[in-house]
Parts: C-alpha cells; sequence; structure tokens
C-alpha cells in the first residue's frame, strides 16, 4: 500500500469538510481508500486511524458494520443485485443467478457460503473447495463471490432504492434498471457498464392526476442537472427571497404550512425547527436525511439526479431559518453518482455565490458537504445518522437525552430534515405558508411523491396533493391497475415497514363532514386517501410513501420472509430485542418455506415480534415487527399452511432444524411431553 | 429533594437521583445488563425497562393533583429505559406491572435463544446475571427450534482475559470501561446485528493493567480470568473483604479462597479509594503466599545453617541477642512501611525497649500510573510517619544505617526488609554479630540472620493500614498461615514481653486500644468501628482530619 502525496492531499482536503472533529473524516476515507485499493487492508485501517488519530480498533468497527466496505479485493468489474422486496418480486433472485452464471461464478457455492455465514458452520466457510471458488467473507457485508479469473465479482445487496424499475443492478458505479433476468442480451450489456442508467435522459409526462410541485422538472423535457439550466427557470429566486426575511417569519411560514416530515414518521417540520431556540448559543447544525433505503421508497434519487439545486436551494434558505452555518448532505452509499451530482452542484452554488460566506450579500455564511453513507439502512434512522456522520457505528441513540434539537451532531442542536421535505421549503417559501397549506388536506398538507412497485402495469413515482387520490384510483387509474388476469391481494403502503392492507378488508374511517361533525364510513382497502391520518385510521402508515403492490399470485409467507431478510440484515446489533428478534423471524421463515415449520409458528412468529416493537431504542424496533405481525395476523391461513409439522419434543430424539425440514413425520416422546412422567414399560 | 412514586408509593431523593438506583433505593431492584454507576449509559440492553408517567397537567399547566393531594400520573404507554434517565418531580414509576414483567421476559428469551446455555463449564456461573434473571423471567422450555449464531469461542483477547463471544449479551460495559476508565480504547465491536462481536483490532489486545476489570463488570460469562479460569466453582469461594498491600492506593478487595488457597482477588466498591476497579498486576499478586519456600515456623541459626526450632526457643534467642546490644548506639533497627499500624505501633515499643536510635522503613517508589496506582508502592508510609518509624523523607536514615554497618559501628540488626535492599551489602551484612528478622520467604538477609521469625502474608493476618490519602482501612483474614506461621503482632509482643516484660497485651484489639491511646489520631476508635469501608484519619498533608463519628452507620453506595 502506497499513499502518494497526490492521494495524500485528497485524504487531507477532505477531512477539511470537517472542522468540529476529525472523526468525522473515517466514511470518506474509507470510501477514498476502497476506490483506490479495491479493498480496505488492516494495513489501511492501521493508517487511517492514525491520520484521524483514533484507535485502529475505531476503524475495523466501522468497516465491518458498514456492508459496502470489503476487507479483501473483489472482481475487476464488481456487481451488486438488489436483493429486497421489489427486486425480488421483479425476479432479482434469478437474475442474480443469470450474472454469475454469465460471469462464471458458481453460484451454488456461493449461496452454500450463505448458510455458512448465517451458522458459522465451518465445513462450509473453510470449505478449500469453496476457497477455489474464490469465494470468501467480507465482513458482515454480504459474501462476495468472485470469479475464478478475477474479472468479475457478485453481491446479493439490499436495497438499491430505485423499486419501480425492478430488478436493478449496480455494476462497479454505474446503475442499470429493468434488467430482465430472462434476456441475456442487457445482461451482457450491463456487464461491459458502459453508460448508466441514472444519466440516460429520460423523458416522461406526468400523469393528469399528479401535482408537479417538487417533481416539477423531474423527466422534464429540455432540462438538466446544471446550475444554469435552474437559473433560467428562476432557480435561486426563493432563497434571495428568503434572506430578505427575519429567521423567525420563515420558521412561522414553515408552521403554518403544515408540512409533515416525508422520511416516515410525518413528524410536523415546524415543530422540529421550533425547538431550536432563536438565541441558542451552540453552533446549530442541519442535515440533509439523504440515506433513502426503506424498500419501495425511491424518490429522493430522482431529485438528486436530476434537481439537485433544487435540494440545495430549500437547504440553504433551512440554513438561513435555523441559523445553521454548517450542513451536511448524508446521501447512501449506493448513489455514488447522485454524490457526485451533488458535489458538482455544490461546486456550483459556491461559484454563483450561493453558498460559502456572505451569501448574496447576507452576511449570512453557509457551508454544504456532501457525506456518503456505506450501505446500512439505520443510517436513515437521524440518531443513527448522526452517530454515523461522527465516524461511528451508527448506533442510534437513546432518547431522551439525545434529542437531536437538543444534543444532535457533536452534542450540538441538530435539525434532520428529509430530502423532499427540504425541497418542500423552497415551495413554501415561495408560495407562502397559508397558500401551500391548502395544497391536500388539512393536518395532511402538500404534494406527496408516491412510489409505486410490484404488481402494477406502469410502476414509479408520482406527485399527489396529499389525499387527493385513494388506493384504488393510484393503483388502477394512475399505475394502469395490475397485470392482465390478476387480482389485488395486499398492499404495503409506506414503505416496507408499513403494515399490510389486505384486499377484501374494511376499516373505519372518521371523517369531518361538511356540517362540521364527525361521521364514521366503512371503507375499503381501494377506498383509502392517501393521507397521513387516514392511512394511520386504517392500521398502518403513509410512512416513506413506498406503496408495494402484490397480487393473488404472491406467497405471503414468502413476502414475510423476504421483509424478514432485509430487517434481519440491517438491524444494527445495538439493543437486544431487535437484534436477536429480526433475525430470529427471519430463521422461522427461512425454515416455513422450506418445509419445516410447526403448529406453533405462527403464534411464535407474532410473540417475537411483539417482544420487539416498542421496546427497542429506535423505531426500527417497529419497522422490523409490523411487517410480521400484520402478515401473520391477516394471512393467517397462508401461514398457517405451512406450519403444520407438530412441535418437536424438547427432550431427546433432538432435532436441529434440517432434520425437521427433511423429516416427513415427527415423532413425539410421550414422557417428555408429559411433564416428564415416565412412560409405563420403564418402571418395569 | 425530588418526589417519585414508586409501585404506588411517594417517596424522597435527592436530585439527580437515576431512575434505576432511586428504584433501587426503595428496595425495587431492576434487572440490568448493560447499566453501570461507573460508565455512561447505552440503554442497549432493555432489561431495565419500567412504566414511566408523569404528572398529568391541567389546562392551568398545573399538576392535577388525586384525592390523596399527590399528582395524577399520566402514564407514558410504551416502557422506558430507567437506566438513563433522573427522577423529576412528580414521577411515577411501576417496577413491576404485567407490561414491565412481559418486556423482561421478552428480554430474557431474546438473550438466550442465542446462548450457548453452557452453565455447567462456564466460570461466571454463580455469579451471572443471566442465570440470576432466568429465576424470574426465564421460560422453562426455549421456543426456539433453528440454529443458534456461531461465534469465536476461547479468544485470548489478551494476556489475561479470555472471550467466550457466543455467551456476551453485547451490554458494550468492556468496550465502555476501557475507554472510559482506562483510557485505553481498543475494545470494539465488529459485525454487525446479532452477528456483532467484541474485539480489538488485529495489531493489538487487550492487556492495559486493568484490562481484568472487564471480567469483573461483566454480567455473564463472556469474558473470563485466564487465571482464574477453570479453577474453582465461585459459590465454594469464602468472600474476606480486605484491602490491597501492593501500594499506597490500598484498594478495597473481596479475596476469594476455599479451604486456606486464595483463588483470585476482586476488587471491592469504595468511592472514596478505588471506585469499582483495581489493576490486574496487584490482584494477581497473591500467589507468592503459597509459594512452597515459605517459611512454616521460626528458624535460629546454629553454626552455618538455619534450623527449625519452636516459639519460645526463637523468641527468647532473639531477645537475648538484642537485649545484648540495647541501650547501645551498635544496635539499628530496618522497620517496614508495609506493616500494619499495629505492628508498627510494636516495633515502636520494642526500638523504645532496647533504646535502638538508629532506624528508618525502605522506601518504594514507582512510576504513578495516573488512574490507581501511586507512585508510593508501600502500603502503610503514612502509618509509619504517624508512628514514628521514619521521618517526613522515608528512607533518609537507610545511608547512615548502611554505612554503621560497613564500619562496623553497627553489631547488631534488627530487619523487618531485606536488608541487602536498603543499601547494605551482602558482605557488609555477613560481617553483623547478629541479625533478628521477621519475614515469610526466604531472602538475602534471612540467610544470613541469627534469628528468623516467621510471620503472615497480607491474607492471612488483621490489621490496619493508612493511605497515602490519610484513609484508615482494614486487613482482614481470609486464610491462615501456613505451618508454625504467627501472626506478626503477636511474634512482636512475644518478643517485646522478653525484653521487658508483660505488656497486657492480649488480642489485636489490645494493640489497637493502646495505640489510640498513646497516638490521638486513632482516638475514639477501635479495628471494628474502621469498617468495610475505612475512615478518613488524616488530611492529605498528614494532619488528622475531621472526621465523622465512626459510629456512624456507613452511608450505602449502590453496587452494581
Amino acid at each position: 500500500m502506497t499513499i502518494t502525496p497526490e492521494f495524500e492531499a485528497q485524504i487531507d482536503e477532505v477531512i477539511t469538510h470537517y472542522p468540529v472533529s476529525k472523526r468525522s473524516a473515517s466514511l470518506p476515507l474509507l470510501h477514498l481508500f476502497q476506490e483506490k485499493f479495491g479493498f480496505i487492508s488492516d494495513e489501511a485501517i492501521a493508517w487511517i486511524a492514525n491520520k484521524l488519530e483514533l484507535q485502529p480498533i475505531n476503524i475495523l468497527e466501522l468497516v465491518t458494520f458498514y456492508p459496502m466496505f470489503r476487507r479483501s479485493p473483489a472482481g475487476q468489474t464488481h456487481i451488486r443485485v438488489c436483493r429486497t422486496l421489489s427486486c425480488a418480486m421483479g425476479g432479482s433472485y434469478e437474475l442474480r443467478d443469470k450474472i454469475a452464471n454469465a460471469c462464471g461464478i458458481d453460484i451454488e457455492k456461493w449461496k452454500a457460503n450463505f448458510a455458512g455465514r448465517e451458522t458459522g458452520d465451518e465445513e462450509h466457510t473453510h470449505s478449500t473447495d469453496l476457497e477455489q471458488h474464490h469465494v470468501h467473507n467480507a465482513g458482515h457485508g454480504n459474501p462476495i463471490a468472485v470469479s475464478a479469473d478475477g474479472k468479475y465479482s457478485i453481491e446479493f445487496v439490499e436495497c438499491l432504492a430505485s423499486c419501480g424499475t425492478a430488478p436493478v443492478a449496480m455494476v462497479n458505479d454505474n446503475f442499470y434498471e429493468r434488467v430482465d433476468p430472462d434476456k441475456p442480451d442487457r445482461i451482457a450489456e450491463i456487464l461491459e457498464s458502459r453508460e448508466s442508467d441514472a444519466t440516460k435522459p429520460k423523458i416522461r409526462p406526468p400523469h393528469p392526476k399528479e401535482k408537479r410541485v417538487v417533481f416539477a422538472n423531474i423527466d422534464r423535457e429540455g432540462w438538466s442537472n446544471d446550475i444554469e439550466t435552474y437559473l433560467l427557470y428562476g432557480g435561486y429566486q426563493e432563497l434571495k427571497k428568503a434572506l430578505t426575511m427575519p429567521r423567525t417569519e420563515i420558521v412561522d411560514e414553515v408552521k403554518k404550512s403544515g408540512l409533515r416530515g416525508r422520511g416516515g414518521a410525518g413528524f410536523s417540520c415546524g415543530m422540529k425547527w421550533g425547538f431550536i431556540k432563536p438565541d441558542e448559543k451552540k453552533p446549530v447544525y442541519l442535515i440533509c436525511n439523504a440515506d433513502e433505503s426503506e424498500p419501495g421508497t425511491f424518490k429522493d434519487r430522482y431529485i438528486i439526479h436530476q434537481d439537485p439545486h433544487q435540494l440545495l436551494e430549500g437547504m440553504i434558505i433551512s440554513c438561513y431559518a435555523v441559523n445553521a452555518r454548517l450542513a451536511y448532505i448524508y446521501i447512501r452509499g449506493e448513489f455514488p453518482e447522485g454524490a457526485q451530482i451533488l458535489e458538482k452542484a455544490l461546486a456550483q452554488a459556491r461559484a454563483k455565490g450561493f453558498l460559502g460566506k456572505n451569501i448574496l450579500g447576507s452576511g449570512f455564511d453557509c457551508e454544504i458537504y456532501v457525506h456518503r453513507g456505506a450501505g446500512a439502512y439505520i443510517c436513515g434512522e437521524e440518531t443513527g445518522l448522526i452517530e454515523s456522520l461522527e465516524g461511528k457505528r451508527a448506533y442510534p441513540r437513546i432518547k431522551p437525552p439525545y434529542f437531536p434539537a437538543v444534543l444532535g451532531l457533536y452534542q450540538s442542536p441538530t435539525i434532520v430534515n428529509n430530502v423532499e421535505t427540504l425541497c418542500d421549503i423552497k415551495h413554501i417559501v415561495k408560495m407562502g405558508g397559508v397558500e401551500y397549506a391548502k395544497l391536500g388536506k388539512p393536518n395532511n398538507t402538500g404534494t406527496r411523491i408516491l412510489c409505486v412497485s410490484g404488481d402494477v402495469t406502469r410502476p414509479g413515482y408520482y406527485e399527489l396533493e396529499v389525499g387527493a387520490v385513494t388506493m384504488g384510483e393510484l393503483i388502477n387509474d394512475i399505475c394502469g391497475g395490475l397485470k392482465p388476469g390478476r387480482k389485488l391481494k395486499a398492499v404495503i403502503p409506506g414503505g416496507s415497514s408499513a403494515k399490510v392492507l389486505k384486499a377484501g378488508e374494511k376499516y373505519k374511517l372518521k371523517e369531518k363532514q361538511a356540517d362540521g361533525l364527525m361521521a364514521e364510513r366503512e371503507i375499503t382497502l381501494e377506498d383509502i386517501p392517501m393521507d397521513f391520518d387516514s392511512l394511520a385510521a386504517c392500521g398502518s402508515m403513509a410512512g416513506s410513501g413506498g406503496v408495494i403492490v402484490m397480487d393473488d399470485s404472491r406467497d405471503m409467507v414468502e413476502t414475510l420472509n423476504n421483509i424478514n431478510e432485509f430487517y434481519a440484515h440491517e438491524s444494527c446489533g445495538q439493543c437486544t430485542p431487535c437484534r436477536e428478534g429480526s433475525l430470529w423471524m427471519k430463521k422461522i421463515t427461512d425454515r416455513m418455506i422450506a418445509g419445516g415449520g410447526v403448529e406453533r409458528d405462527p403464534a411464535v412468529l407474532k410473540s417475537v415480534a411483539d417482544n420487539i416493537a416498542g421496546r427497542t431504542i429506535c423505531a426500527f424496533g417497529e419497522a422490523c415487527s409490523w411487517p410480521t405481525q400484520s402478515f401473520v395476523a391477516k394471512f393467517k391461513e397462508e401461514f398457517d399452511n405451512y406450519a403444520k409439522k407438530p412441535v418437536p419434543p424438547p427432550m431427546p430424539p433432538e432435532y436441529n432444524p434440517d432434520e425437521l425440514i427433511a423429516k416427513e413425520k415427527i415423532e413425539t416422546v410421550p414422557g417428555a411431553r408429559n411433564g416428564g412422567v415416565m412412560a409405563p414399560a420403564a418402571t418395569k | 429533594m425530588v418526589n417519585v412514586q414508586i409501585d404506588g408509593v411517594w417517596m424522597q431523593f435527592p436530585k439527580g437521583t437515576r431512575m434505576i438506583e432511586a428504584c433501587t433505593q426503595a428496595g425495587k431492584f431492576i434487572p440490568r445488563y448493560c447499566y453501570h454507576p461507573k460508565l455512561s449509559s447505552p440503554g442497549n440492553c432493555r432489561m431495565c425497562l419500567i412504566e414511566m408517567g408523569m404528572p398529568k397537567m391541567g389546562p392551568d399547566r398545573k399538576p392535577v393533583l388525586g384525592a390523596d393531594g399527590k399528582p395524577e400520573i399520566a402514564w407514558i404507554p410504551r416502557p422506558q429505559i430507567s437506566c438513563a434517565q433522573d427522577i423529576a418531580e412528580g414521577m411515577g414509576i411501576r417496577t413491576s406491572s404485567p407490561m414491565v414483567e412481559d418486556c423482561r421476559k421478552g428480554v430474557m428469551e431474546f438473550l438466550l435463544i442465542n446462548h450457548p446455555l453452557d452453565c455447567p463449564i462456564c466460570d461466571q456461573a454463580g455469579e451471572c446475571r443471566l442465570q440470576e434473571f432466568s429465576v424470574e423471567y426465564g421460560n422453562a422450555q426455549s421456543r426456539f427450534l433453528d440454529q443458534k449464531v456461531k461465534k469465536p469461542k476461547n479468544v485470548e483477547l489478551g494476556p489475561r482475559v479470555t472471550l467466550d463471544a457466543e455467551r456476551c449479551v453485547l451490554c458494550s460495559r468492556c468496550i465502555r470501561f476501557m475507554k472510559e476508565v482506562a483510557n485505553d480504547d481498543v475494545l470494539g465491536f465488529v459485525d454487525r446485528g446479532s452477528f456483532s462481536t467484541i474485539a480489538c483490532h488485529p495489531d493489538r489486545q487487550l492487556d492495559s493493567n486493568y484490562s481484568l476489570n472487564t471480567v469483573d463488570i461483566c454480567p455473564v460469562g463472556a469474558l473470563t480470568s485466564s487465571d482464574f479460569r477453570f479453577k474453582m466453582r465461585v459459590w465454594f469461594l469464602k468472600e474476606t473483604k480486605s484491602i490491597d498491600v501492593n501500594d499506597g492506593l490500598g484498594c478495597n478487595i473481596t479475596i476469594g479462597s476455599r479451604e486456606n488457597i486464595i483463588y483470585r482477588i476482586t476488587p471491592r466498591e469504595n468511592n472514596d479509594v478505588n471506585s469499582c476497579w483495581m489493576p490486574d498486576s496487584h490482584r494477581l499478586n497473591f500467589k507468592y503466599l503459597h509459594n512452597e519456600r515459605r517459611f512454616l515456623g521460626p528458624q535460629i541459626k546454629t553454626g552455618s545453617s538455619l534450623a527449625p526450632v519452636e516459639w519460645p526457643v526463637a523468641i527468647n534467642r532473639a531477645a537475648e541477642q538484642l537485649k545484648k546490644y540495647a541501650l547501645t548506639s551498635s544496635l539499628a533497627m530496618i522497620a517496614s512501611a508495609r506493616m500494619t499500624n499495629e505492628e508498627l505501633f510494636l516495633v515502636g515499643r520494642l526500638a523504645k525497649a532496647l533504646g535502638i536510635q538508629k532506624f528508618d522503613v525502605l522506601p518504594r517508589v514507582g512510576e504513578a500510573d495516573g488512574i490507581l496506582i501511586p507512585a508510593d508502592r508501600n502500603s502503610n508510609t503514612s502509618g509509619a510517619k504517624l508512628l514514628g518509624l521514619t521521618g517526613e523523607r522515608p528512607g533518609a536514615r537507610l545511608p547512615e544505617i548502611a554505612e554503621g554497618v560497613r564500619t562496623g559501628a553497627i553489631k547488631a540488626l534488627l530487619c523487618f526488609e531485606d536488608a541487602t535492599r536498603c543499601g547494605i551489602s551482602e558482605t557488609d551484612l555477613a560481617k553483623l554479630e547478629s541479625i533478628v528478622t521477621m519475614d515469610i520467604l526466604p531472602n538475602k538477609t534471612t540467610a544470613l540472620a541469627s534469628v528468623v521469625l516467621a510471620s503472615s502474608g497480607f491474607a492471612e493476618k488483621r490489621g490496619s493500614l493508612i493511605n497515602i490519602n490519610g484513609r484508615l482501612q482494614r486487613l482482614n483474614r481470609a486464610i491462615s498461615a501456613p505451618g508454625e506461621a504467627r501472626d506478626d503482632w503477636e511474634i512482636l509482643r512475644d518478643l517485646i514481653q522478653a525484653v521487658s516484660g508483660s505488656n497486657g497485651i492480649y488480642m489485636i484489639e489490645d494493640v489497637f486500644k493502646q495505640m489510640a491511646e498513646e497516638v490521638s489520631a486513632f482516638a475514639g476508635l477501635s479495628l471494628s468501628k474502621i469498617g468495610d469501608l475505612g475512615v478518613q484519619l488524616l488530611s492529605g498533608d498528614g494532619k488528622a482530619a475531621e472526621r465523622l463519628d465512626a459510629d456512624q452507620p456507613v452511608a450505602k453506595t449502590p453496587t452494581a
């Protein structure tokens, strides 16, 4: 490992992005090393630790936490195939196998390694056979299989946030959508990896029912992500306006707008900003949460790729409003192109005086830096994100006392907002809070970008006034309905952690009538208005706006298993219930679909989920247990069908899961299941 | 004081009390794994979940009072951890509601599904939090049918600590201890989710002199002491509260012994001395007590070699020899700043009876480590000063004594240290007409001695010591001395008796009593009044400290 002066200069420049704590540069440095050397060696870990005045374990902790980092080399061309729900429904398992075949990688052996990793089974993990096939474990990250010639390597990763174009894959840093596993030419094309689909211009007119505000320029003809284009269409005018307004007035406008956070929790943005004291003595930070990773959600990707200046303008206005002089965009590691686009946009904005010292002569200084994550879903949780930005494992913090608005980044007041939320700020300044609040419904104001994926004819993103359409209109009209001959089975309405809604269910919705009285009406799944309160009233949530539609061809146990695998993989492991429970639920559904389900499995699944929800440090506990709770309750018959074997006796003969799967019939030992009373024969 | 309702009863606690501590003080112990009062609170084990509520606020923003005149409590529907939050006025806590019990059962089950359940061969068995809480919150049968996560076992994290990662509950106490207390950020988590494992970077190891404290605070059997591992079931250990004698701080310790053999020494909490910690070097320094070369009884020189004799013979021989040089300048004495106050007091008496003019102690100075180990490696320099066995500069008179031995001006030596470590060469020592020494193991001085009085090690005797900060602390007997070896004070008492007649001392308590009559700093105290946590006797500058009446019960301090 040779560190050239140029490389070290690059490193030193990155470190300047973190004036408060050098430790924050850990992740960026690891990215630089992996880009340069292909993997992170122990030597590199020691070098980085030394550079940042840390202990080597501090860096090793990160390399083994963030799945994107590898401790051994991958192939020259590294392929990531998305494994998560929408892509799996679109055929990503098949795609993985086909790509592996095309690359000369033995997929069966690779899968065995997967199994070995789960159980730590030495036979699997240390098999010389596997070593010959260059299959190795790369820390926590997904096992990576490298072809014998070292040219290709493949990794089956969690959500790449493009569920509407499933199945998707990344080849090195290039991104490919709708990779049909049945088209060998397409696979050959992506393996050559000439041009990324992400940078190809797309032109798609909005659906007539859409109300494009944040997405006004997405897929628009003649639009580019360049600052000149942005300025041509009135860009940065709102920033100019905002800088003439008193800070408190902007906060008031945001309060009046009724804007609720678009990240998932739907918390009032104005209230969040209001937690920052106007006379705050400590520095205030603003962080844009661009760690879009809730399966089913893929809106931020397009804002970042196609309209980055809108986000920057929203951010600079927000920084001004809360008096933050330093802001970071925490962008997920799987968006390397997005990070570059943002870097370029930031440079352009800086050059034009929209960013930096004394912005537009207002006396307000503000700097924004891009910070790349490295493949950990938990960084979407705001305190986990803050820890990650501080250069640590993304362990969410306990609240109290660590409310970000009080003790956030570097123990200072910090505002963390979603990409879409920050874009909305620009429009609130433009329209005024009161005017903005006229969009949508009371307490559910504005527009939302709904991301629809799964079994619909036209999956994709649709910006709609909140509550303006119902689930039925969204699926059947806007998204072109289900595939021919299929019936609706279920919908996950707000990202994979939202509770599933079952077709044919009836919900009671309380609504304010014209006369001001509340009236209750019974509605079906198709009638649910797509807003925060209605979806909550129906027992689920609007969440991140990721709508995953499932038709009657889907097996609900397999679907839940896919979701469970995601959450088991993404649990940070900090607190007990989620760490142990998420993997346990996955093991149960794994065994069920392999044919080893026992009678009590559905009940155990529910009870495990119940023991997680509400008892963890962060909302991941709910995120991983709500799917199980709702799937098991609503599709009981399907789960019972998978769970027909008797519970094996606790006394000998003991069963291991493999035997449970293989055995047709499980014998029981009467004595063992009878409170220890010996069978009469034994007394003789 | 803050008013808090715990399980329906209103109580008062000082401001700043943690909820978990308030509950403990109220007699409602809350199970916990990750919480440790001396470390930061990550709130990760979720075992201490309780139901919490705050006063219900009326429209006037004032608490709504119930029929009993106390605030009504609005209970938070979600369970809350009690380890990270301080109590607040009007707070309500339920420590045993159905929801709380359910939470604990859930967490226990989660912690055990991937646990190897190898209690029969686990060193932690008997003092394991998993075992303890299983009694109340465990399931009789496992619902877990699947393969457990496999993790590294028998990992040498460092020279003294062994890790079994499968037993680990990932509470992070050890990581936090190394970072926050030992100032050696060497431990961390690698991997993620259920696969998370404690580890060091491959180039580093857990080799801090405080590494064994991680074993003490590990609530389960994940970290075990490589020294104690597989040696003894902890429930067979007799626990004796005593103090460490390896330096001037005197860490409070618990000696674990069985049938006269010490198996381990662990730190005992004393917030005025060592908090909950102690150095590895000190806790492992007990094996010399079981050295097979220990003196098993007194010996006298017969011809050119030492031969065992009965105690009266040895005492008489020693007295005879010392009396020969009494009241002359040819007799010198080297006392030890490692002796107890009682021993030093008697040594002082003996010196007076024999009219010894030249005496001092051997100073031992090392480098202070900035954590617990001070520069003074003698356990009772303060006592030696207070009782007049040395001056302001311990060891200042040793060169004079060494010179006297060299020139022949000194003909006899009463020695409680190895004289060769006090600047006296072996050759000079050999020139002396008489050497009376008292020790537990052979050394160069005992080899040349006329009389060797076999005494007791720190775990074999009682007595008191004054630490560098002027705190009077108590040694207790955990095991008995080997063979005919006797308590040091008894030997000295007999020697004084043989030199100058009866002295009215029958028990060690009598020594203390006489000492308290003569030395004002000890006035009003007795060995029993010192208590397990000691008494502040002197202020930092050696003056008598203002002390609380020693009769008052010692303040209760929370334990982990």
